[in-house]
């Protein structure tokens, strides 16, 4: 720490602090316009400029100065107020009053300082600018005319977005900030640069006009989409959510979104929304009441052994406990959620390698960590914000990274990245290779020698020599013997890989493998190490951890549908799954829909599945609801509602415990003391409770039994002569099936696409946006053409999330399909 | 005192008034004439054939009785404007905050003091018919 006077306070810091740091540490306010505590100081604005005794009165400004020993600093002195005058009057010189109009009056930092220093005239003269403004964009409205140039939308467009959409452009009085070619914005549309843009010269599109920033309820959440966890902050206004505010101190990402959570939000407040619930009448579904609706229900659940439930992993905790007692009152065991294999890689795979149903890694260790290996560049698609942590990581604390993938991405261009591509489905055999070359090389540590199961693992290995598996995988053994030297000498080695049910190939054995390469090394169980699995959705983690899957011999989800379709299963609940459009085979699922004699679904909309089901109960979002949310990396979170719900829907929460006292059953006084009963019994949840989640989120803690498994390696898939390989996934601006009613993420991604290379494009004879004919095995489906750089020649991607193109139509469930194209 | 004087005090004032000008009016045969200042129904100003009003909200904002209901849309020309401007004057208490908050001079207070009305829902006033003829 270091000691210092700041307008005759005696403060201290740390050393590596700035004087701003210290001043704001110490409660002592010094006014800026281009500083952002996540970003690097800039010195842009001349606003935070304060005296230094030691430097004989000169004005030095806050933010790049760093503190030193017995520095006296002076922050209002009145020749300080005279040049952060000046500073405003010469900003306010270009800058158009038009703060009436403008949708960031009540917020805007260069409002809120002209107001403190009083400058309410001007002694200079000179005509605004008139820079075109960008009203085309359906996110991101860009005014630069409102612009003061602090640079913040370029800095975190760069530094942690690692984008680089944004750059100033000309210089000096023509300065503004564009695109390149000064064309329109073309970039993943997180908004980064909106949340921090001091002014409103960026401005969220969705919002435009909708408010004014003091008439909205701000109200903290966690995100809806996926496992991350981020903290959202929703505005609210009469009971709609109307936009999402950024806080700099909200969570580890520090109120860092993805396009997701910052403009994904309208499916809380839509139109679209089921406000009634509805019973199949004649084989039509039409509006009910609610007792009747549950009476129905209850009845088909009463003493039904013919009973399965399937549930989207987006419930709270409290609710997938409160559905697993109504199923077992039921008297039924077969629940699962999420296809039943996109939770394999944790209840299956980690189970067994640490003994824990989670992963031994938090994302707080990604920057941390001295050498990072991820499974799939999908990772930055599916988890953006995780993304940028490993970003953050890479550029600010050079960590190491190397990326396992069967097509490039984006975390491929980072500083020093290592991208190696194999073939589709060949990640195991890798994982496999990297462990046979640690082993081979001698470079296992101590401990791994007192974990069970070393010899067999070794003994499996023996095929997997780096020169035997260049044929199966397209990996030179040199790249794999210097990857496996590089992490077994790192002294903190981190792997992360996402799991979905668009990410088949990422099964327990896929976990199991890259479990074994920590083991050997001993990269676990310490900070910046270990094995992060990115379960996908908000609470993918809290289904398991709840225990609401398949176990002991009950039927998994995919068992559950072919039951429905054999008729051992006459009754299924649905519990906010969109199976028709999000699991395998299409065909299959319908075909189970159609045969099981009942079919209750719970939904927020009128989904495919909804459709056809004899009984629709409407519930609620994430925003309307009280409860707790695991995240990927077990960080238990509450939630509380922001929005009153529709009066004629109710929780998932309500309606379970209607129908558990329907049944005649105990239900627990308030959702409290659900969670006071899961923290007694959940290992690691012990000693949280709702009020002690309601100031501070909570990590639940892993404790880890090793041991070494032998992964089962499936058949490499051979896509025969003129056939591409296909690989599903998710894109970057959709999560699961519920972003398509977020509208945010339908504006830049409306439609599924096939994403293909170059080389095949040419081969083919394919241009960008051609619609083509996708046909495997299992069916054909017409989709746009993608042509891009990053996918190797012979591999196609498909996102999963849409239901007017349902890739399930063509795929069955394999990790690889092989597809023929055509135009 | 003698008892006659104060009558006749009194007689004296009542016959000078007749020949004053007198001072109830013959509403609503004569109307009153009402002070420039006078704070009586809402007026949107009218510039270039549109209301002058931008949807700032700070008339709702400022407003003590919560009366004012704007809602802001976007035009062709993406600017802002009042998509929906009401006043409810049965809440309104008349004291003129709104005027003075407006940041583009778009609300004044006309002399229109005659606002009685059948129906509750015809105190609340439109954007339409608060438009200055």
């Amino acid at each position: 720490m270091v000691n210092l006077t700041i307008d005759d306070k005696q403060v201290s810091a740390p050393k590596d602090s700035t004087i701003y740091d210290a001043a704001k540490l110490n409660g002592i306010k010094i006014p800026i316009l281009c500083h952002d505590k996540k970003l690097k100081p800039f010195g842009a604005c001349r606003m935070c400029l304060v005296e230094v005794e030691q430097m004989k009165g000169r004005q030095i400004p806050a933010c790049t100065t760093p503190i030193t020993e017995g520095m006296i600093i002076r922050t209002d002195t009145p020749d300080i107020i005279k040049a952060r005058k000046l500073v405003l009057e010469l900003l306010l010189l270009n800058h158009p009053l038009d703060c009436p109009v403008c949708d960031k009056g009540g917020d805007c930092d260069l409002q809120n300082l002209t107001y403190d220093y009083q400058v309410n005239s001007n002694r200079f003269v000179d005509s605004k600018f008139q820079h075109e403004i960008d009203y085309n964009n359906p996110l991101i409205e860009r005014d630069m005319n409102r612009c003061v140039l602090c640079g913040k939308c370029v800095r975190i467009c760069d530094e942690i977005v690692g984008f680089g959409a944004l750059t100033f452009i000309d210089r000096g009085i023509e300065t503004k900030i564009g695109c390149e070619f000064e064309k329109g914005l073309n970039c993943e549309f997180c908004g980064s640069c909106v949340s921090v843009c001091p002014v409103g010269s960026l401005l969220a599109r969705p919002f435009k006009f909708k408010s004014r920033f003091w008439a909205l309820n701000k109200q903290n959440s966690v995100c809806g989409y996926c496992g991350t966890g981020c903290n959202l902050t929703l505005g609210v206004k009469d009971n709609k959510v109307l936009t999402t505010i950024y806080d700099e101190n909200q969570g580890f990402h520090k109120g860092q979104l993805c396009v997701r959570g910052r403009f994904g939000y309208q499916f809380i407040s839509s139109d679209k929304r089921l406000t009634k619930p509805m019973v199949r009448k004649n084989g039509v579904l039409t509006e009910s009441t609610w007792d009747e609706a549950l009476e129905v229900v209850a009845g088909r659940l009463k003493g039904g052994t013919d009973v399965a439930a399937l549930a989207t992993a987006r419930l709270t905790n409290e609710e997938f406990t409160l559905f697993k007692k109504l199923l077992e009152k039921a008297g039924t065991k077969n629940f699962d959620h999420s296809a039943g294999y996109a939770h394999a890689a944790l209840t299956d795979g980690f189970a067994r390698s640490f003994g824990t149903s989670a992963s031994p890694a938090s994302i707080l260790d990604v920057q941390k960590s001295d050498l990072l290996l991820v499974i799939k560049t999908d990772t930055y698609e599916t988890h953006p914000v995780v993304g940028f942590e490993i970003n953050m990581a890479v550029k600010n604390k050079g960590v190491k990274l190397t990326v396992l993938s069967d097509k490039r991405g984006k975390l491929s261009k980072l500083p020093n990245a290592k991208t190696l591509v194999h073939t589709p489905g060949s990640e195991i055999v890798i994982l496999n290779a990297l462990a046979k070359a640690i082993l081979d090389a001698k470079l296992t540590d101590g401990s791994a020698s007192i974990i069970p199961g070393l010899p067999e693992l070794e003994l499996s290995l023996a095929a997997y020599g780096a020169d035997a598996v260049y044929s199966q995988c397209g990996i030179s053994a040199a790249d794999i013997n210097k990857l496996a030297s590089e992490y077994a000498a790192a002294e903190k080695a981190l792997i992360i890989f996402p799991v979905g049910q668009a990410y088949s190939g990422h099964t327990a054995e896929l976990a199991t493998a890259a479990a074994n390469l920590a083991l050997l090394t001993g990269k676990y169980g310490k900070e910046g190490c270990g094995v992060l699995c990115l379960s996908e959705k908000n609470n993918s983690q809290g289904a398991v951890d709840m225990g609401f899957y398949a176990q002991n011999g009950s039927m998994n989800a995919l068992q559950i549908l072919d039951a429905c379709t054999s008729g051992t299963v006459k009754t299924l609940f649905i519990a906010g799954e969109n199976p028709l459009n999000s699991y395998p085979d299409k065909d299959k699922v319908k075909s189970a829909l159609n045969a099981v004699d009942f079919l209750v679904v719970s939904e927020l909309f009128m989904t495919e599945t909804a459709a056809m089901a004899d009984v629709v109960l409407p519930v609620c979002s994430f925003a309307e609801k009280e409860g707790t949310f695991t995240s990927a990396d077990r960080r238990v979170q509450y939630v509380k509602p922001a929005v009153r719900k529709g009066i004629q829907t109710k929780t998932d929460y309500e309606v379970f415990s209607d129908l558990i006292c329907c049944l005649g059953g105990q239900i627990p006084p308030s959702t409290a003391a659900q969670f006071d009963e899961i923290a007694g019994r959940v290992p690691g949840y012990q000693g949280l409770s709702h009020a002690s989640l309601r100031i501070n989120s909570a990590f639940a803690p892993v404790s880890i039994t090793p041991a070494f498994v032998v992964p089962k390696v499936p058949a490499p898939v051979t896509t025969g002569q003129g056939m591409l390989a296909m690989v599903t996934g998710s894109a970057l601006y959709h999560s699961g099936t519920l972003s398509q009613f977020g509208e945010g993420s339908m504006y830049v991604c409306p439609e599924a696409y096939v994403e293909l290379s170059r080389t095949d494009a040419a081969a083919l004879k394919i241009a960008d946006n051609d619609l083509v004919n996708v046909s495997s095995n299992a069916g054909k489906l017409q989709l746009k053409a993608k042509v891009t750089a990053r996918m190797p020649s012979g591999v196609v991607f498909v996102p999963y999330h849409f239901s007017a193109a349902p890739v399930n139509t063509i795929w069955n469930g394999a990790a690889v399909t092989p597809v023929s194209l055509s135009k | 005192m003698n008892p006659i004087t104060p009558i006749l005090h009194g007689m004296k004032i009542t016959f000078e008034h007749l020949f004053k000008k007198p001072v109830t009016l013959q509403y609503p045969d004569e109307r009153p004439k009402v002070a420039q200042r006078f704070r009586g129904l809402h007026g949107l100003k009218v510039s270039h054939n549109k209301a002058k009003c931008v949807a700032c909200y700070l008339c709702p904002t400022v407003c003590p009785a919560k009366c004012i209901r704007v809602e802001a849309g976007e035009d062709a020309n993406h600017d802002k404007y009042a998509s929906v401007y009401e006043i409810d004057m049965l809440r309104c208490i008349f004291c003129g905050y709104c005027v003075e908050a407006c940041p583009v001079d778009a609300l004044k207070m006309t002399g229109e003091f005659e606002l009685a009305n059948y129906k509750r829902s015809d105190f609340v006033y439109s954007k339409e018919r608060l438009l200055e003829k």
